[in-house]
């Protein structure tokens, strides 16, 4: 909390909410947008402008959206993509942040010669551009019989988020005193033991952020997903890249704009509930460096 | 046996890790930067031809326009975003009763996808039904904004919209480092006499250096890896005008078949990575030494 | 039963030597105190001790049986921390309790145990509350329920009590005195507060730099030190120390302005060490104001004193002044603390004198 106020009180403050009022209002613009778009008809879209309320609102766009729009080849909406999103995201979040909680553990309580060494390396990870691994990784998946599967992309999602679940888990259990442990082990505790019983029951807030940075990071995803999925097996977000991109006899803005709010909708609305350990995940793997 | 088994657990328990760390990330660029030297075209052929590829990335057109682009989005990106971003942490620490809800409204375009950024940004940019048409609607007659489709502007378009999605994050970064603040530090200023702006410039701000840069390097690692927001606002285009590295790194590997030269631009795209990021690490350490 | 043997220890972190070369046998039911300045190695000790760190050399010898190669559970040690490291999402009942369990002991027995030692510790009332809701005092003697519940054959305590107000201290301070005398197990126990030491050891080990300086009771420690640094170390306040001339198997003292010629027990020392200049250890207790009575003898003197500084400490108060240009304090009481002040009346006994050689720092005999 801070002492100083601007010195012309009613001006100055007044002056601030005003800013920042307005900030608040550009930030939300495009989300009016998207919504009031997806509710008018392309006839009210082509006269109408950004702006207008819609006169007669519809959920056409909707339910062409996820059901009827096309997406390159196929015209089966968003539903299928959004299903397979839906498979991609639940087994790689919790995988990778299960072995990134005993990652951070070992690496944080049980140091040994080279595991700073190793952490560091593992850090560095978390920084590389992914356009250096994507072929590789390519030519690993299809070796591996899982090219274009909904198993692969769990697979590279997971390899590469245990690098940052890692880093979650072990900057939160440096935290924790380590005589915790030596206690725990003058009492005969063993390694797992120490986890289960003493380390996760402190652990609810680590994995709250931990399972909300993995979801938003990898329903987001595109880049994985264009590269490593098939027409049938692409995630939502690549479904949506497609469906904007596809023309079909005219464009239908609102449809687009009914499809953007369905692909943003999950994780809009995990950060609407549990915000507040949205930005802790942020800033911890951030500020920490 | 088991006494060893005992003894060593947190380094079985980080094997898996570490062996998938090894072949997957420094294994993989081991592996691109090989083929960045071979003549491979739609697979991998190992001919090594030294830096031909190189040669060929450099004098390729759409190559410079991708890292001129590149660097235009970068300073203004981060140099937007750092000083947005700044000046609402500042306001925003003001004591403000709705620093909740405002705070949440900055954030919450950083829980969705770029996907839907760039989709929803494409829609408010169209050239006919967008800004321009609102503007017009408004009274602002002959009002022209049609930089989706123009080369030269397409690129500053990224930019509006990478700004919208990031600056708030950078808000956060900065409202926790401007939280950090000692309070009696600001209370002996005041005794000083310092006013408040004197107190930001001489006092708060050089103690947000660590954050700037803490929040350069992301902006930065954001914005090198910037793939997914161009392909759905622009597509890279018009043509390739908008093009950013890993969009031509995607193109040519998966697209053209010129794999060996797809590595060759992830390879450039690496090292543009590591050398603000081991300058950045280097300082990091020197100081905690 | 609990004996303790380290032979030989030495620790290194690296390159860095922390302990050196420690010898010391702890007899069976003995309260044995580690001493010493931060960064000696006393803690680095109790870690050994209690298998939390490997030996770089040497082995350590419980009742009998090498343990240098066990892991803590099997040494049968307990520890008391100095944060006392309760864990915080358990109960009382279950922070106490967890050894136990551990141990797969039943639940019906782990009761029984439970209940001895929380009625001894006086906690019974606390079993449901988690140490979050405990005050220092309830946490340090939960800390030591934890460690009686196991009944081990050694209890370490790492400075137990630093994180307690004064007043609580001297309280729990009396309250481990008893208990020790209640259970009689092993207690090494690190402390750098020397009034612990001096009223809860048997014996007192004094450490610097990785090197056990001096093993001895409270009474030998504190009137027959080895070294400067033991006699300096132990005493609030601490002892005086003058350099003297010797002459004629006297010390020359000025003081007050004026010479004397202080006569001292250890003339054979004097002899022996045939120095010319030697270091003269007095505690202040030994300088007083003028006292009635007692017969006549060699080593009362009695000398003029010059005061600086009084600080008054309520049963007594302390005087500042010097003797050959060195700073020496003197214990007066009130009254006469009162009055002191340039060329004070002060009678000194050296009966228990002693004397060190200035370079070494050793003492002379």
């Amino acid at each position: 909390m801070n002492n100083y106020k601007l010195s012309n009180f009613n001006f100055g403050r007044a002056f601030i909410y005003l800013i920042l009022l307005f900030f608040a209002l550009i930030y939300l613009a495009p989300l009016y947008v998207m919504f009031t778009t997806s509710l008018k008809d392309i006839e009210e879209i082509r006269s109408g402008n950004l702006m207008a309320l819609p006169l007669d609102p519809t959920l056409y766009a909707w339910k062409k959206a996820w059901s009827s729009a096309c997406t390159g080849s196929e015209c089966q909406g968003l539903a299928p993509y959004f299903w397979n999103s839906v498979r991609i995201v639940v087994p790689a979040v919790i995988i990778s942040t299960v072995v990134g909680a005993f990652n951070g553990y070992a690496l944080a309580k049980w140091k040994f010669k080279g595991s700073e060494l190793l952490f560091g390396a593992l850090l560095f990870g978390c920084f590389i551009p992914f356009q250096v691994i994507l072929l590789p990784m390519a030519k690993l998946l299809g070796e591996l019989g899982l090219a274009n599967t909904v198993t692969g992309l769990v697979l590279v999602h997971v390899i590469y988020g245990v690098a940052f679940t890692t880093l979650f888990f072990r900057n939160y259990y440096v935290g924790i005193p380590t005589e915790l442990v030596k206690a725990a082990k003058l009492d005969g505790a063993s390694f797992f033991s120490i986890f289960r019983h003493i380390f996760i029951p402190l652990s609810t807030p680590i994995f709250v952020v931990t399972i909300i940075w993995q979801f938003t990071q990898i329903w987001n995803d595109f880049l994985f997903g264009v590269v490593y999925s098939g027409s049938g097996t692409q995630p939502i977000t690549v479904a949506l890249n497609n469906l904007v991109n596809t023309s079909v006899g005219g464009k239908e803005y609102n449809v687009d704009m009914a499809a953007a709010i369905i692909a943003a909708m999950p994780t809009l609305v995990v950060y609407v509930i549990a915000g507040k350990y949205f930005v802790k995940g942020l800033t911890a793997g951030a500020v920490k460096g | 046996m088991l006494n060893f088994l005992e003894k060593n657990l947190p380094k079985i328990v980080l094997a898996p890790t570490t062996i998938v760390m090894i072949v997957c990330m420094y294994g993989f660029i081991i592996w691109t930067g090989l083929l960045s030297l071979t003549k491979s075209r739609m697979m991998p052929q190992w001919d090594f031809v030294g830096l031909d590829q190189y040669a060929r990335l450099f004098n390729n057109p759409r190559w410079d326009v991708a890292v001129d682009n590149l660097l235009i989005f970068l300073i203004l990106f981060i140099i937007i975003a750092l000083i947005l971003g700044l000046l609402l942490a500042i306001f925003l620490d003001q004591k403000i009763r709705v620093e909740g809800a405002i705070r949440t409204i900055y954030l919450y375009p950083m829980a969705i996808s770029f996907i839907v950024t760039g989709t929803a940004w494409k829609w408010i940019l169209n050239p006919g039904l967008g800004i321009e048409k609102l503007m017009r609607d408004w009274g602002f007659v002959g009002f022209e904004f049609r930089w989706l489709v123009e080369q030269d502007m397409a690129i500053y378009t990224i930019v509006i919209a990478a700004v919208w999605q990031s600056s708030g994050f950078v808000m956060a970064l900065f409202l926790a480092g401007l939280r950090g603040v000692d309070d009696n530090l600001t209370k002996a200023a005041k005794i000083d006499g310092a006013s408040t702006p004197r107190l930001y410039w001489h006092i708060i701000l050089p103690l947000m250096r660590p954050v700037f840069f803490s929040a350069i390097v992301i902006l930065t690692h954001i914005a090198i890896k910037s793939f997914d927001l161009v392909q759905a606002l622009t597509g890279g285009g018009p043509g390739y005008a908008s093009d950013l590295p890993a969009n031509f790194m995607y193109t040519y590997s998966f697209n053209r078949s010129q794999i060996g030269v797809g590595a060759a631009s992830a390879m450039i795209m690496l090292f543009g990575v590591l050398a603000v990021l081991i300058p950045y690490l280097y300082s990091e350490l020197r100081e905690k030494k | 039963m609990g004996s303790i043997s380290l032979n030989g220890i030495k620790k290194s972190f690296g390159e860095i030597e922390v302990l050196k070369d420690i010898n010391l046998d702890i007899k069976d039911g003995e309260f044995l105190i580690l001493i010493g300045p931060s960064g000696c190695g006393k803690s680095t000790l109790m870690n050994l001790i209690a298998g939390l760190e490997d030996l770089t050399g040497g082995e350590i010898v419980i009742d009998g049986s090498d343990v240098s190669e066990e892991s803590p559970k099997d040494r049968d040690i307990a520890m008391v921390f100095q944060s006392y490291a309760l864990y915080p999402t358990m109960n009382v009942a279950r922070n106490i309790c967890f050894g136990l369990e551990m141990s797969k002991m039943p639940k019906e027995e782990q009761e029984v145990i439970l209940k001895k030692v929380s009625s001894l510790l006086q906690i019974d009332h606390l079993l449901d509350r988690k140490p979050g809701q405990l005050s220092g005092g309830q946490r340090q003697r939960v800390a030591m329920g934890r460690a009686l519940a196991r009944s081990p054959k050694v209890f370490l305590f790492d400075e137990p009590l630093s994180n307690l107000d004064a007043k609580l201290r001297v309280e729990m301070r009396t309250e481990i005195k008893k208990l020790h005398k209640r259970i009689g197990t092993t207690i090494v126990y690190v402390t750098h507060d020397q009034i612990e030491a001096m009223t809860l050891a048997d014996r007192i080990a004094v450490l610097k730099d990785g090197e056990l300086q001096q093993v001895g009771t409270p009474y030998e420690i504190y009137n027959d030190p080895v070294s400067h640094f033991v006699a300096d170390f132990m005493g609030s306040p601490g002892m005086n120390f003058i350099e003297c001339v010797v002459k004629d198997e006297n010390l020359i003292i000025e003081s007050g302005g004026q010479k004397y010629e202080f006569s001292i027990p250890c003339k054979e020392a004097i002899n022996n060490s045939k120095l010319d200049v030697v270091m003269l250890g007095i505690r202040p207790e030994m300088l007083t104001e003028i006292q009635p009575s007692i017969e006549k003898n060699t080593y009362i003197h009695k000398v003029k004193f010059d005061v600086d500084v009084l600080e008054p400490m309520g049963a007594d108060t302390v005087a500042i002044g010097q003797w050959n240009g060195n700073e020496v304090m003197a214990r007066l009481s009130p009254e006469s603390g009162n009055i002191a002040g340039k060329g004070f009346d002060l009678q000194v006994d050296t009966s228990k004198a002693i004397l060190f050689d200035p370079n070494s720092g050793l003492r002379i005999r």
